[in-house]
C-alpha cells in the first residue's frame, strides 16, 4: 500500500493505545493514519487480564515506584468501564467478563501482606475485599489445597485480546482511519507548524502527531530530541487446550509471579510476567524455558485440575516499561506532538488512555489531572 | 477375547491393537466432537492431527492412535471440550533445574530409517547414544513394525525394519519410547517427557531424523470420520493387522497409495479404486520412467509390479483424477473424483485413504535456528546441510525425510553418514569405507527419487478445491470464506491472519493448515515462502500435559 501525502493526525503505534487513540480522533472528526512495523506488539501477545488491585509482582519488584502507582490506581476501575463502553460502542463480544480478580495467598503471613494491601486499594476507592480458605473455597472450589486465602477484587475481569483487536481495528478501519502496517518509521522532523514522517513507505506530513510505540516510544521521541525511556521487556506466555469451565476468576498470587484465567472458549491463559529474552539479529522475543517450566509449574500448584491438561503454546511478547506511570499529554517542547503509553497492566488501561490521549488532543478535559504523567519527568 | 468399553459398548481386542484401530474394527470411525459439534476420527494416525482425542479411564485427550488397547479400559467419546480429571493437591513447585539432566554423547530424535541407522552408526563407532521416538514401536513410517502379538513380519520391508531394529537394540544404543520431544532451545538443551516424567538433556552432538506427515488435503467432506491418510490406513494394517472398513477408496498422488491399496487389498478389502492426479506412464513422462529404472532397477520394477498387481485384482486406476468432494451418504462416503476435463466419477466407499504428498517434520530443527531454503519442485522447506548431514548449527545434524522429502533408502545413507561423522567428531575412528558406499548409495538413492517425482508431477491444487464451507484449519474449524474475509482488508502477514482467524491456534500447531496457508498467501499476496513465511515453531513442540512438564521424580 501506499501512504497518504497528507493528512491531519499521524499516529505511530497501531496497537491497543494507538488504535484506541485513532478510533476517538476520526471520531472527532480528524483523518487518521496509523502507521505499525508489525511486530512486537504487547497488544498482540498480552493475556487479557483486566488488572486493578495492585500487582504484587510490581510491589516486589520496584518498591520505589509504589507511590506512583498508587497516584495512578483510580485509573484502573475507570478504564474496566472503558472496555465495557467499548464492547457496548462497538456490539462486539470478545469475552469480556467482570469475574472478579483473585490474589491467593498461601499462609498467614501472605495474607496479611495482602489484607495490608486492601487496606490501602479499599481507601483510594477500590472493591476488595478479604477472603478466609473456607469463604474462598465457596466461590473458587478450582484451587488447590494448598491456598490459605485470598484478596478478591470485585471488578478485575478478562477479555479475549485477539478477539478485542480484531473488533476495534474492523471499527477503526470502518470509520475512516487508515492503518500502515509492517511500515517502518526512519525520521521525524518537525516542519511548518506540523511534522513530517519518513518510512519504509514513503512520506507523509501531518499536522498532528502521536507517538503511541509503546517499548517503541522512546526511540521515535529521539528523534525529536525527547527523553522517554520505554524499556522493551519480553514475557512470556502459556495457553493450554480447550476445557470444560473451571477456573471462573482471573487468579494472581501474593509472592509470586503468575496471572490464570480461563478464556470464553475454554483455553487457560498462564502467564503473570516471567522473563523471556531477545534473541538474534531481529531481536526475536524468544521463550526461556526456566520461565516455562516455573510458570506452569506455580500454575498446577495453584489449580492442582490444571496438571492433566495439555499445554499446546508458549510465546513470548513484548511488555513496554517504564516507571509504571502513564506517560501521556503533549511532547515538551514540540507544538501539536502528544506521546500516549500506558503505565503497567497497560492492555487493561488502553482504551482508557486512548480516550484520554485525544482529549488531551482536542483541548478537552481528560477527566483525571495528568499532569504528573507528562514526558517533562525524564528532562 | 479381551475387551474395553466404549460408549457403553464392548469392544473386542486383539493382540497389538491400538484403541483406534480396535475401534475401527468394530466400526466405530467417530471418536469425538469438534467445537461446533462435527464429529471427528483418525486424520493422520501418526500422533500429528490431534484428531482422534477419546477420553481413557477418565483422562481427557489421549490419542486413540497412539495408545495401545488393553483389557477393562473405559474409552468415551469426547464432546467439545472435554473434562479435566478432578484432583486437590499439585505437585510442589519445581525449577528447571531440579529435572533429571541426561548427558549422552550423542541424541537422536526419532526411530525411522534415518534414525535408527544413525543411531547404529554411531554406536558401532563406539559413541554413547540415546535415542527418542514418540512411538513405542521403533521402525518410523517406512519400516513400521507389525505391533507385538499382531503377527509375523508381513513383507521384506518390515522384515528389513525388524532387523534393522533388531541390531540397534543389540548394539548398546539406549532407547526412550514413548516419549514426546516437546522442547529444543539450543544444540545443547533439549526437553523430553518419558512416563509422565520430563527430563533435560544435554547432549554432544544431535542428529534429527524427525520424519515426515502427510499433508492435508482440503476439499469438503475432508474432515468427515473414515476419510484418513494413507499413512494412518496403512499403518493400521502393518501394525495393528486391522482394515478400517469393507470398501476403501484410495485416493492421492505418488507410488505410497499404490503400494497401500495392494497391502490392504491383499489383506482382504474391497478396494473401490485408487486414484491417482498424475497422468500415468505415457510419453511425457517415458524418460524419467527410465531415468527410475537406471537409477535403481529393482525397485522401478517394484513399481510396475504395483500398478499390474492393482490390474490383476480387477482394481480401477483412475490417472489424472483427483477426490475433489466428498459426502456423508446413506451407506457411506459418497467421494468425487475429477480428471483434467473436468469429468466426474462418483465412488462409494466406507473409508477413505488420501495420499497427497508430505511435509517434512522440521519443527525441531527451525526452532534451533538451522537455515532452511524453499525448493520449488518438492514445494516445502529443505534443510541447508553439508555433505556430512550437518545443519547451519553446529553439531546439529539432520537426516531424512524431516529435512526434505527424501524417501526411506536415502534416509538411511544420510543416518550413516551422519552418525559416523557424529562419533568422528567425539574423537572415535571414522570408518572411511562404509562412508564412502553410504555416499555412493545416497547419489543413487537421490536420482533414484528425483526421476520418481518427475514420474508422479502432478499440479498442487492449493486451496483451490474448497468451497466457502470447506475447513483450511482442521484444528479450529476456520472454513475458506473465513480465511478469505480475513485476506480482504489489507495484506496481513502469516501472524496477523493467524491471530485474525486462528489458524494454526489448534491442537496440531499448525503442521496442518500452516504450509496451506504459507503457500496461499505466497500466491495472493505475492509474499516469499521462505523460512520466515511460516508460523515460527515454539515449545511445546508437542501438546504435553503440564503435570508431566513439571514432573521431575518419579513416574505416577
Ligand atoms: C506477555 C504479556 C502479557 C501481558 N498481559 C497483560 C494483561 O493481561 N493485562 C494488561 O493489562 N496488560 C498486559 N500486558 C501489557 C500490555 O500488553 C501492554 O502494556 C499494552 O499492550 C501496551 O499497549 P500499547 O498500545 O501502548 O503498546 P503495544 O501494544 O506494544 O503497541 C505498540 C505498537 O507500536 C509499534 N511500534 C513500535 N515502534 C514503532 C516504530 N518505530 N514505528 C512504527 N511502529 C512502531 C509496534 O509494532 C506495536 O504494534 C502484557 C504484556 C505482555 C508482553
Ligand atoms: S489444522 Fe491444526 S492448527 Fe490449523
Amino acid at each position: 500500500m501506499s501512504l497518504p501525502s497528507d493528512i491531519d493526525v499521524v499516529v505511530i503505534g497501531g496497537g491497543i493505545v494507538g488504535l484506541s487513540t485513532a478510533r476517538a480522533l476520526s471520531t472527532d472528526g480528524r483523518g487518521v493514519l496509523v502507521i505499525d512495523e508489525g511486530r512486537n506488539a504487547g497488544t498482540n501477545a498480552n493475556a487479557g487480564s483486566l488488572h486493578v488491585q495492585m500487582q504484587s509482582r510490581f510491589l516486589r519488584m520496584y518498591p520505589d515506584q509504589i507511590g506512583n502507582l498508587e497516584y495512578s490506581l483510580p485509573l484502573y476501575p475507570r478504564a474496566v468501564g472503558a472496555w465495557q463502553q467499548l464492547a457496548r460502542d462497538l456490539k462486539a463480544d470478545f469475552e469480556l467478563k467482570i469475574s472478579g480478580g483473585l490474589m491467593v495467598a498461601e499462609d498467614a503471613a501472605q495474607f496479611a501482606f495482602l489484607k495490608e494491601k486492601a487496606e490501602r486499594e479499599r481507601a483510594l476507592g477500590l472493591d476488595v475485599h478479604m477472603l478466609e480458605r473456607n469463604e474462598l473455597m465457596a466461590i473458587a472450589p478450582y484451587l488447590g489445597d494448598a491456598i490459605y486465602g485470598a484478596e478478591l477484587c470485585v471488578t478485575e475481569g478478562k477479555l479475549n485480546p485477539l478477539l478485542a483487536n480484531s473488533a476495534l481495528r474492523r471499527a477503526v478501519l470502518a470509520q475512516g482511519v487508515v492503518i500502515a502496517t509492517e511500515t517502518i518509521v526512519s525520521a521525524l522532523e518537525q516542519r511548518d507548524a506540523g511534522y513530517l514522517v519518513s518510512t519504509s513507505r514513503g512520506q507523509v506530513r501531518c499536522k498532528t502527531l502521536v507517538l503511541a510505540a509503546g517499548a517503541g516510544t522512546g526511540a521515535l521521541s529521539a528523534h525529536l530530541s525527547v527523553v522517554i525511556p520505554t524499556v522493551a521487556e519480553p514475557l512470556h506466555m502459556n495457553v493450554t487446550e480447550a476445557t470444560s469451565p473451571l477456573i471462573l476468576h482471573l487468579v494472581q498470587h501474593a509472592d509470586r509471579m503468575i496471572t490464570l484465567k480461563q478464556l470464553g472458549a475454554g483455553q487457560v491463559v498462564i502467564g503473570g510476567g516471567w522473563p523471556a529474552r531477545f534473541e538474534g539479529p531481529q531481536a526475536f522475543p524468544t521463550v526461556e524455558p526456566d520461565s516455562l517450566i516455573g510458570n506452569l509449574s506455580l500454575a498446577q500448584h495453584v489449580v492442582p485440575r490444571l496438571s492433566r491438561l495439555r499445554l499446546i503454546r508458549t510465546w513470548a511478547g513484548v511488555n513496554t516499561t517504564c516507571d509504571g506511570q502513564c506517560v501521556l499529554g503533549a511532547l515538551p517542547g514540540h507544538a501539536n506532538a502528544f506521546v500516549a503509553v500506558p503505565g503497567d497492566a497497560g492492555y487493561t488501561l488502553g482504551p482508557l488512555v486512548g480516550d484520554m490521549a485525544a482529549a488531551i488532543i482536542a483541548g478537552r478535559d481528560p477527566g483525571f489531572d495528568v499532569r504528573p504523567f507528562s514526558a517533562s519527568r525524564f528532562a | 477375547m479381551s475387551h474395553f468399553r466404549f460408549e457403553g459398548r464392548e469392544i473386542s481386542i486383539r493382540p497389538g491393537q491400538t484403541i483406534a484401530a480396535a475401534l475401527a474394527e468394530a466400526g466405530e470411525l467417530a471418536l469425538r466432537d469438534t467445537r461446533s459439534g462435527a464429529p471427528r476420527g483418525v486424520w493422520c494416525g501418526m500422533g500429528v492431527c490431534q484428531d482422534c482425542l477419546v477420553t481413557i479411564d477418565g483422562e481427557e485427550n489421549m490419542r486413540a492412535c497412539m495408545v495401545k488397547s488393553a483389557p477393562g479400559l473405559t474409552v468415551t467419546r469426547q464432546a467439545f471440550p472435554g473434562q479435566t480429571a478432578a484432583r486437590s493437591i499439585g505437585a510442589k513447585p519445581i525449577t528447571a533445574g531440579d529435572l533429571q539432566e541426561l548427558t549422552p554423547e550423542i541424541l537422536v530424535i526419532g526411530g525411522g530409517a534415518g534414525g535408527l541407522s544413525a543411531a547404529l552408526s554411531a554406536r558401532f563407532a563406539g559413541a554413547d547414544v540415546l535415542l527418542i521416538d514418540e512411538r513405542s514401536v521403533a521402525g518410523g513410517q517406512y519400516y513400521k513394525q507389525t505391533a507385538e502379538g499382531a503377527g509375523p513380519p508381513l513383507d521384506r520391508q518390515q522384515r528389513e525394519g525388524a532387523a534393522l531394529v533388531a541390531d540397534v537394540m543389540a548394539s548398546g544404543v539406549q532407547i526412550m519410547a514413548p516419549a514426546d520431544l516437546w522442547g529444543a532451545y539450543a544444540a545443547d538443551l533439549f526437553f523430553v517427557t518419558h512416563n509422565h516424567q520430563t527430563y533435560r538433556i544435554k547432549p554432544r552432538q544431535v542428529i534429527l531424523a524427525t520424519g515426515a506427515y502427510e499433508r492435508p488435503w482440503p476439499v469438503p467432506g475432508w474432515t468427515l470420520p473414515g476419510v484418513m491418510t494413507t499413512g494412518a490406513m496403512q499403518t493400521l494394517w502393518r501394525s495393528s493387522r486391522t482394515l478400517p472398513a469393507k470398501r476403501i477408496l484410495v485416493a492421492g498422488n505418488g507410488p505410497l497409495n499404490l503400494q497401500v491399496a495392494n497391502e490392504l487389498a491383499a489383506g482382504g478389502a474391497n478396494i473401490v479404486a485408487v486414484s491417482e492426479a498424475a497422468a500415468g506412464p505415457g510419453l511425457r513422462t517415458l524418460g524419467s520412467g527410465l531415468a527410475l529404472a537406471l537409477s535403481g532397477p529393482a525397485l522401478a520394477l517394484e513399481g510396475a509390479k504395483l500398478v499390474l498387481a492393482l490390474k490383476g485384482r480387477g482394481i480401477a486406476l483412475h490417472w489424472a483424477t483427483r477426490l475433489v468432494a466428498v459426502e456423508q451418504g446413506l451407506t457411506g462416503l459418497r467421494a468425487t473424483l475429477r480428471n483434467q476435463l473436468g469429468q466426474d466419477i462418483f465412488v462409494e466407499a466406507d473409508a477413505i485413504a488420501l495420499g497427497y504428498g508430505f511435509s517434512p517434520a522440521n519443527e525441531i530443527a527451525r526452532a534451533l535456528g538451522a537455515e532452511h531454503r524453499h525448493d520449488h519442485d518438492k514445494g516445502h522447506l529443505v534443510c541447508v546441510r553439508t555433505a556430512e548431514m550437518e545443519t547451519t548449527v553446529p553439531n546439529v545434524f539432520a537426516v531424512g525425510d524431516g529435512c526434505g522429502l527424501g524417501g526411506a533408502p536415502a534416509a538411511r545413507s544420510e543416518g550413516l553418514i551422519a552418525g559416523i561423522t557424529a562419533a568422528g567428531r567425539l574423537g572415535r575412528s571414522v570408518n572411511v569405507t562404509a562412508l564412502a558406499a553410504a555416499n555412493a548409495d545416497l547419489k543413487r538413492h537421490r536420482r533414484f527419487q528425483k526421476a520418481l517425482w518427475r514420474l508422479f508431477d502432478a499440479p498442487e491444487p492449493g486451496l483451490s478445491l474448497c468451497s466457502a464451507d470447506t475447513l483450511v484449519c482442521r484444528c479450529e474449524e476456520v472454513t475458506k470464506a473465513a480465511l478469505d474475509a480475513a485476506l480482504a482488508d489489507g495484506s496481513p502477514s502469516i501472524a496477523e491472519v493467524k491471530r485474525r482467524t486462528r489458524m494454526g491456534m489448534g491442537r496440531c500447531q499448525g503442521r496442518n493448515c500452516g504450509p496451506l496457508l504459507v503457500a496461499h498467501l505466497a500466491e495472493t499476496q505475492g509474499r516469499p515462502m521462505d523460512e520466515h513465511a511460516y508460523f515460527a515453531p515454539r515449545g511445546p513442540l508437542k501438546p504435553v500435559a503440564i503435570g508431566d512438564i513439571v514432573s521431575a521424580g518419579k513416574p505416577r
